[in-house]
């Protein structure tokens, strides 16, 4: 069962993959399955929750593509490691590697009129989530952050929310 | 991924259900490559049972459109739903793709 971890007053899940495509798909549901905790947690309902998940879930997947495919090319695959992270008012996903190191500031804007094949992962990265950024080393860290606005009013006992809406 | 490819009232249509990604998409590509040598006047992509659609997949449907169009051919895509259709939305593949 998937569950939050408590971690110094957050909610954290982590994940550790081999750095290689065939772990993209455990990597996915296990995100998509903590956006639907996070939306039980703060009380989102659909299609608000479907739509977070989806940019997430994309935002994601397109990072671990670009490790899997640029990050370890050459080299043995190392791990890739997520931390999820449900916070006050966001959703946050750390993801760390050990290849080369690539700078999303780097990545052009694509031409959407001009209907690209490639080049599109950084711009649905940034497009999706609203807070991106980058930190070259060994690990190399991604960080994704998603917004989640929430209502006023909390449940007591809870400490959660009764009403939320997701960016 | 599984798909399958079929015709329909004089149309070729390709079904892709599952995941369309970095994954997957070499396994597709010799099936829109027959498509593109068929020189199928009509082609439709139904995604109704797509789950989920990466950067790498969107390119193989792109250029899909792009092939078939250079022929005289058109291509439709139908059924998308939820994260493959907030990626369609997002690359304005919406406005050319679906109508």
């Amino acid at each position: 069962m998937l569950q939050w971890f408590p971690v110094v007053g957050n909610q954290s899940i982590r994940l550790e993959v081999p750095g290689v495509l065939g772990h993209r798909d455990l990597v996915l549901r296990t995100v998509s399955a903590a956006c639907k905790l996070l939306a039980i947690e703060v009380g989102i309902k659909r299609p608000a929750a479907g739509k977070f998940s989806a940019h997430v879930v994309s935002a994601v997947g397109e990072a671990f593509n670009n490790i899997a495919l640029h990050g370890y090319r050459g080299r043995e695959p190392d791990i890739i490691r997520l931390d999820l992270t449900l916070t006050e008012g966001a959703f946050r996903v750390d993801i760390q590697d050990f290849g080369n190191s690539f700078d999303p500031d780097s990545a052009q804007t694509p031409d959407l009129d001009a209907l690209p094949e490639s080049g599109l992962g950084v711009f649905i990265i940034r497009s999706f989530m609203d807070e991106v950024t980058y930190t070259p080393g060994s690990p190399n860290t991604l960080s994704l952050v998603k917004h989640i606005e929430v209502g006023a009013r909390a449940v007591e006992g809870r400490g959660r929310k009764t009403s939320a809406r997701l960016r | 991924m599984i798909f399958s490819r079929e015709t329909e009232n004089g149309a070729t249509v390709l079904r892709i259900e599952g995941e369309l990604d970095a994954v997957s998409v070499s396994d597709l590509r010799p099936v829109l490559d027959e498509i593109v040598s068929a020189a199928a006047a009509t082609v439709i992509v139904d995604l109704t049972a797509l789950r989920l659609i990466d950067s790498s997949g969107v390119g193989a449907i792109v250029s899909l459109y792009k092939r078939v169009r250079t022929k005289g051919g058109t291509v439709t895509v139908r059924g998308v739903r939820e994260q493959p259709l907030a990626i369609f939305k997002l690359l304005r593949l919406d406005r050319v793709l679906m109508g």
